[in-house]
């Protein structure tokens, strides 16, 4: 085993949120590592350039790691989730869709409204800040002004293309008197920071173009310019804690050379996401888990989708995939039955006539036979997808724990996962699947299918899009894995910048809270960095 | 994660009943009856949908995947070269009831491989879309967001701000109960 010269900060992780704290440090004068498991994904290497772009992302390109075969990946057991991950430069911005809805203000304060699931340490108002500055490093567009939601800047760029599937949900919403909302996105209208403008193509599981941000495109060049270095292909094995009580450094292996290394820093920061930093504290002797939250309350949202198709034809196949967000089911109501809310992620639909042909967001499938193509052309172009995406509650029974079989190539045990909705999850997705019922039906649908994601057996294989919660934020060191400030309260130089710090996962595409977190914490780890490269106290002393 | 290692990659997919040729004719008879030609539309057999699909059946299912196709067909009455259409359609019907999952596998697999050919591209076009099989490249036109015409007056939605975050009443909700099993589409 080799030893390095201690860096400042050493980060584990490349993804979106490794970047962002990458970029404020390095930009702040720190000595910054970053350890990357994955490769730098090139433009050339998306499917997006080939015609048989459908079927690679089914296969090596699918965005669940059980899919494909990807030498950078490590195996995750799970009981049901379709997991999201991409494990290389830009982490999951490499397949995601790039919805970018914020928070609400009482999504931080459901422990005051419900107490079924905590507050959070900090407010809305603490966060809003620091949406605006990522919204201008990463590149959005949307528009400003929905009653909906609290006042906010305007997007850097302007909304995305109003398109006609759009129209026909503005137009279905408007007849129900619901809420809609042209939706924000992560990718630019217009050329932005030396990236060129979303054209159209409708191909949105990431983007080699950086239209949609990439943030190997997008932030990872400030991180580099600033100093960082990152080094890939280098994957952390263990977190090593010295007497002190202090982080000293990560045992990591060169994939390259097979050689195990040690690098020691003054403070480490973990943004692996909301499975892979479970997995590494737990493999790391438990470390930063006197509370016993490392791992447990795993979020993925409620989720239920629908697909409806019009007689005329409206281009869905054109445009980016997300056209408008409905907000009217947000907040809690308990005349529903349930507690927390819900939005509609609207869609236009895929992109692809193999995908239309052979099952997109709700499996509907065109028929073999004669009479296949004439279900085509009916469909193909005429389709309007909705997801319901909703507040699922903590449960710590949810949650990542590492396979004690399992291993991966080097020794590391593998991620297991095991999530089942609750009772208010339950109630919450049979009133949205009647909702989204009524979405096609006021869009005069001629045909309509939906799905609730249970297989034969019942069981509910969500697509786990969103993996969020398991090293909780927390006022409270016995029930929560970090501070206000996403330092552990254990050790008090271990910072977790990922998803896994949600108390709570609102009714929202996590990133963009994500993202505005992690600045968050990197100014602050940036501005308190003497204090916190020597403090032996314990935060939760 | 799929072990690369177990995808050997020389399937025999001949059988005491069938030659490889005889084995090829057979997945591209079975092809052509789940994507006939009809009007302007070219059959999945003329786009040559039988290679892709077994090519990917292999790389994806394993060595054994193609074999066991051909092997199912013929369980269900295959081969179809001597049969009418109507037989043709019982007996993939057959294999459709008896082996779902390796049909249903196989049908997406043969409609995205069908789809991604440049003949049936053309055949999208000329039913009136702009497609592209690789959109990417130059985008779609698609008209620029007009803030005068789409922008929403409806002035509907509200939020609750952080000071007015009240304590709701649960205590009708039962919520530490069981009870709601029958949810999703079968309730």
């Amino acid at each position: 085993m080799t030893k390095s010269q201690d860096c400042d900060v050493l980060i584990v992780g490349a993804g979106p949120t490794g970047a962002l704290a990458a970029m404020v440090l390095a930009q702040g004068g720190l000595d910054v590592l970053c350890l990357e498991q994955g490769a730098w994904v090139e433009p050339g290497d998306h499917p997006h350039y080939s015609s048989d772009c459908t079927w690679q992302r089914r296969t090596n390109w699918s965005s669940d790691v059980n899919k494909r075969h990807h030498p950078d990946d490590y195996p995750v057991e799970t009981n049901s989730s379709q997991v999201l991950m991409w494990n290389g430069v830009g982490g999951s911005t490499n397949v995601y869709s790039a919805i970018w809805p914020r928070f609400r203000p009482s999504d931080f304060r459901k422990g005051d409204e419900h107490g079924l699931a905590p507050n959070w340490p900090i407010s809305y108002e603490d966060l809003a800040p620091f949406y605006e500055k990522a919204d201008r490093l990463i590149g959005t567009s949307g528009l400003a002004g929905d009653p909906a939601m609290p006042p906010r800047d305007p997007c850097p760029t302007g909304p995305l293309p109003f398109t006609r599937a759009a129209g026909r949900l503005a137009e279905a919403f408007d007849k129900l008197g619901w809420h809609w909302w042209p939706a924000e996105a992560g990718v630019i209208s217009e050329n932005y920071d030396g990236r060129p403008a979303c054209n159209g193509c409708g191909i949105c599981n990431g983007c080699p173009r950086g239209s949609m941000s990439k943030f190997s495109i997008s932030i990872w060049p400030k991180a580099l310019l600033a100093g960082t270095r990152l080094r890939t292909y280098a994957r952390a094995l263990k977190i090593e804690k010295g007497p002190d009580g202090r982080a000293t450094g990560v045992h990591f292996v060169d994939r390259n050379t097979g050689r195990v290394e040690f690098q020691g820093a003054k403070l480490v920061i973990i943004a692996a996401n909301g499975v892979g930093t479970p997995r590494l504290l737990l493999a790391s002797d438990n470390l930063a888990n006197s509370s016993d939250q490392v791992g447990r309350n795993l979020l993925h949202h409620t989720l239920v989708t629908s697909e409806f198709w019009v007689d005329e034809p409206i281009e869905s196949h054109m445009g980016y995939v997300a056209s408008l967000l409905g907000r009217e089911f947000a907040e809690t109501d308990v005349s529903r039955g349930f507690v927390n809310g819900f939005q509609f992620n609207c869609l236009t639909n895929t992109s692809s006539a193999g995908e239309a042909a052979a099952g997109w967001a709700s499996n509907a499938k065109a028929p073999w036979g004669r009479g296949h193509h004439e279900w085509f052309e009916r469909h193909f172009s005429h389709g309007i997808g909705v997801h319901a995406i909703g507040d699922d509650l903590p449960n710590p029974n949810n949650r990542v724990t590492i396979d004690p079989a399992v291993r991966d190539s080097y020794g590391l045990p593998a991620a297991k996962l095991f999530y089942q909705p609750g009772e208010n999850d339950r109630r919450m997705m049979n009133f949205m699947l009647d909702r989204l019922e009524d979405i096609a039906k006021a869009a005069g649908a001629f045909d309509y299918k939906a799905t609730d994601y249970r297989d034969e057996n019942g069981v509910y294989r969500t697509p786990a899009w969103h993996m969020i919660g398991t090293c909780r934020m927390g006022a409270d060191p016995e029930r929560s894995v970090v501070n206000k400030w996403n330092q552990s309260w254990d050790v008090p130089n271990l910072f977790i910048v990922d998803g896994s710090v949600v108390a709570t996962g609102a009714v929202v595409n996590p990133t963009p809270t994500i993202s505005a977190l992690a600045l968050r914490a990197a100014t602050y780890i940036r501005d308190n960095f003497r204090e916190l490269s020597m403090t032996t106290r314990p935060m939760a002393a | 994660m799929t072990n690369l290692s177990e995808l050997e990659t020389t399937p025999e997919v001949g059988d005491e009943k069938l030659s490889p040729a005889g084995a090829a004719t057979l997945i591209a008879d079975f092809v052509d009856v789940l994507i006939p030609g009809e009007r302007l539309w070219p059959s999945a057999r003329t786009v040559g949908v039988q290679g892709q699909l077994a090519l990917r059946l292999m790389e994806e299912r394993g060595k054994n995947a193609l074999p066991a196709l051909v092997k199912a067909i013929e369980a269900a009455g295959g081969p179809l070269g001597g049969l009418d259409e109507a037989a043709r359609v019982a007996v993939v019907r057959r294999f459709e009831e008896a082996e779902a999952d390796l049909f249903g596998w196989v049908r997406d697999a043969a409609y995205i491989a069908y789809y991604e050919n440049p003949f049936v591209a053309e055949a999208i076009v000329l039913t009136g879309h702009l497609y592209e099989l690789r959109p990417h490249i130059k985008g779609y036109p698609v008209q620029r967001f007009d803030l005068a015409r789409d922008t929403p007056r409806h002035g509907r939605g509200r939020y609750t701000k952080t000071s007015d975050v009240r304590r709701v009443d649960i205590s009708r909700l039962d919520l530490e109960s069981n009870r709601t099993q029958a949810w999703g589409l079968k309730r």
